[in-house]
């Protein structure tokens, strides 16, 4: 019965990604015949500076951005977690600009936050200077992280509420007669019990983020001077725009690494500390 | 066995169904008689998805068995977009605003042979070792610098007087204390390809094999001509001749805060005519080419405008050769493509603007176009280096910094 998805699988999935290893070990340039160079594009990918900057950009992104999707979804789904309409409509709030296409959402906000957007325009006209959101080198980056949190906490939201609705009322309600008040309540016990769609939260904000493009190109176009480049822009606008389809191609076996690695790690530390709780 | 019998058929049906996908949409249609052409066309806010649609209703109509169906790049640049085709296995027909490199020439038709090819603008000048895979509609100049005149008239500036590079800075010295920003730039791809214009006029007319004299490695940037034009820029930084805030506008904000009348200059290709023409501000704006300290007027940086080339791998070449002939060589067709993106050829009017007539007078002065293709090309990634390094001047890397990181990177791509 599971022939049809292993073969889907191994076709869709396994294949590519044997092919994408081979191409990285050659120095193919998107349409002549490929010639084998063993690690040559990996020993690049240490010595190249913009990878090594567009490398370290993509965690800065990664880790910021999943640690203020998680922080701000849950505090969002802990005040939101009973079941009222007017919840209901914040929850959709919440989760309204992951609908939306991120390309679309990228220069809504350089419409909002470019040199002469509506905020920058507002502060001039109070005698402020404009702002550098979009052409300050590390503002550029914080904006970056900003959007990307606003766009993608809402998701987490949903999770986590739906987390929050499976733990049993007995329980806290046994804790409200013990006394303990409502941020002991959220401390110790259901964050706790959360922890799994936590985890999982985690995981995909992390393994999302590392693949990072359409609102980098849409928001900042990676600038300025580059400052918002992160790998997946990288390889896309810059080495698969030109004959450098090899080392693109070992940039992405790179970035799924870490982003395996990734995966592996949290959910390893996470299953270690729920470990630790239940004994 | 049933269960590899089971594999076998989802097998096999993966294999012919992903065969059907990547024989793509292009090819002779169902209809017998019937040629659907796929190309790739580049969107501008000039050469929009409605320009395009438009010039390919009239072929239609004088060609009933052809349909052309439009490839938008989306976020990406139409070569990157035609290598993925190539990659899926599903390359379209045209391709518009690819210019072939000696890496790449193989994918592309050679249209040595075709007659009417060798009449269109800049076909010599495009040629990789001797064989022509590219055409155009006309020719873009770049080395203009647009100007607010009454910005001009304000700070007691005459355009006119404007040729040298002291002369250019003592103008935006005036025009600051004018209130204007002298020189108006963006972010995106415009602060590169600005420093361009620019530095290209004075370092390629001095000396139009300096590429070809990088690649041998017989010149640096920071050993040449192109080191005082970083110097240069720093200090415009320096002292508010460009606004840094500038960085967080895409390109058509760039465009729009100069035709508003925020700043006085705005260094731009002959692309920028329609725009101003369509903002009905054309009257206003004059043009004059970018200062030199070297010979005056100086070469104008130039390419092919509107750029075709028929892929090798079509499955309707003769098809897709006939489209592009017409392309460039039917009256109407070149006209309107012209005058949608302000660009020239000798031989063909248009209705134009005085702004219009401005840049054909420029080109009409030049000493001669100067086109960075075939050996003269520079490596490829160069355009996008050049950005990212002229963008860190803004950020606080000095004009040092800038040439030396330039060297590191182009001695780096082997």
């Amino acid at each position: 019965m599971l022939a049809p998805a292993v073969v889907v699988y191994t076709v869709m999935t396994i294949v590519p990604v044997i092919v994408a290893v081979y191409l990285s070990l050659t120095d193919w340039n998107g349409f002549s015949t490929a010639t084998f160079i063993g690690l040559e594009n990996y020993a690049r990918l240490f010595d190249d500076p913009d990878t090594t900057r567009a490398g370290l950009v993509t965690l800065v992104v990664a880790f910021f951005g999943a640690v203020g999707m998680l922080g701000l979804g849950l505090v969002y789904a802990l005040q939101l977690k009973e079941r009222r309409w007017s919840n209901s409509f914040f929850r959709t709030l919440a989760y309204y600009p992951h609908v939306i296409s991120a390309l679309i959402l990228g220069f809504l906000w350089s419409a909002i936050l470019g040199t002469n957007g509506a905020i920058n325009n507002t502060l001039r006209d109070l005698g402020i200077g404009p702002v550098g959101f979009l052409f300050d080198e590390n503002l550029a980056v914080i904006t970056l992280v900003g959007v990307i949190v606003w766009a993608g906490f809402g998701f987490n939201v949903v999770l986590f509420v739906a987390g929050l609705q499976t733990v049993p009322r007995e329980l806290i309600e046994a804790a409200q007669i013990d006394g303990a008040s409502q941020r002991q309540i959220n401390r110790r016990i259901v964050i706790p019990m959360i922890s799994p769609v936590v985890t999982v939260a985690m995981v995909l904000n992390l393994v999302g983020l590392i693949k990072v493009y359409d609102i980098v190109v849409s928001l900042t176009d990676g600038g300025p001077a580059g400052s918002t480049e992160t790998i997946a822009y990288l390889i896309l606008s810059r080495s698969f725009a030109g004959t450098d389809v090899g080392f693109a191609t070992a940039q992405a076996v790179g970035l799924m690494v870490v982003s395996a690695a990734l995966s592996v790690v949290v959910t390893a530390l996470r299953n270690r500390q729920d470990r630790a709780a239940a004994s | 066995m049933n269960r590899w019998r089971l594999l076998a058929a989802a097998a096999t049906a993966l294999v012919l169904s992903a065969t059907t996908a990547c024989g793509g949409a292009g090819g002779t249609g169902g209809e017998p008689g019937k040629t659907t052409l796929r190309m790739i066309v580049n969107i501008t806010p000039n050469l929009t998805e409605q320009f395009w649609t438009g010039l390919f209703d009239l072929y239609e109509a004088k060609n009933p068995g052809v349909t052309v169906q439009l490839e938008l790049t989306g976020t990406i640049e139409a070569e990157a977009k035609l290598r993925q085709d190539l990659a899926a296995g599903d390359p379209p027909d045209i391709a518009q605003h690819v210019v072939p490199t000696p890496e790449t020439a193989e994918l592309f038709v050679d249209l040595s042979g075709e007659a009417w090819a060798a009449k269109t603008p800049l076909y010599e000048e495009y040629a990789i070792g001797g064989k022509h895979y590219v055409v155009g509609v006309g020719e873009q100049i770049q080395s203009l610098v647009f100007y607010n005149k009454k910005a001009f008239a304000e700070a007691g500036v005459d355009a006119t007087k404007i040729r040298t590079i002291a002369q250019f800075e003592e103008a935006m010295g005036k025009l600051k204390k004018a209130g204007y920003v002298p020189l108006q730039t963006a972010g995106q791809w415009v602060t590169g390809a600005q420093f361009t214009m620019l530095a290209d006029a004075g370092v390629l007319t001095a000396d139009p094999e300096w590429t070809v004299k990088r690649k041998k490695g017989q010149t640096t940037f920071a050993g040449s001509g192109y080191m005082r034009y970083y110097q240069l820029y720093e200090s415009w930084l320096d002292k508010g001749f460009i606004d840094k805030s500038s960085l967080g506008l895409q390109y058509p904000d760039g465009q729009a805060a100069f035709l508003k009348g925020d700043s006085a200059m705005y260094i731009m290709g002959s692309y920028f005519v329609p725009a101003a023409d369509d903002a009905g501000k054309s009257d206003d704006i004059g043009v004059f080419p970018v200062p030199s300290d070297g010979a005056y007027p100086p070469g104008q940086f130039g390419n092919m405008a509107q750029p075709y080339t028929v892929v090798g791998q079509s499955e309707n070449r003769e098809a897709a050769i006939d489209l592009v002939e017409w392309l460039v060589t039917d009256e109407e067709a070149i006209k309107i493509q012209l005058a949608a993106d302000g660009n020239l050829r000798k031989g063909f009017a248009y209705d134009v603007s005085s702004l219009g007539d401005g840049v054909q007078a420029i080109l009409d002065e030049a000493p001669f176009v100067i086109v960075k293709q075939g050996e003269r090309q520079p490596v490829q990634g160069y355009a996008e280096e050049l950005n990212t390094r002229i963008q860190s001047l803004f950020t606080g890397s000095s004009a040092g910094d800038v040439a030396t990181k330039l060297d590191q990177w182009w001695d780096s791509q082997g």
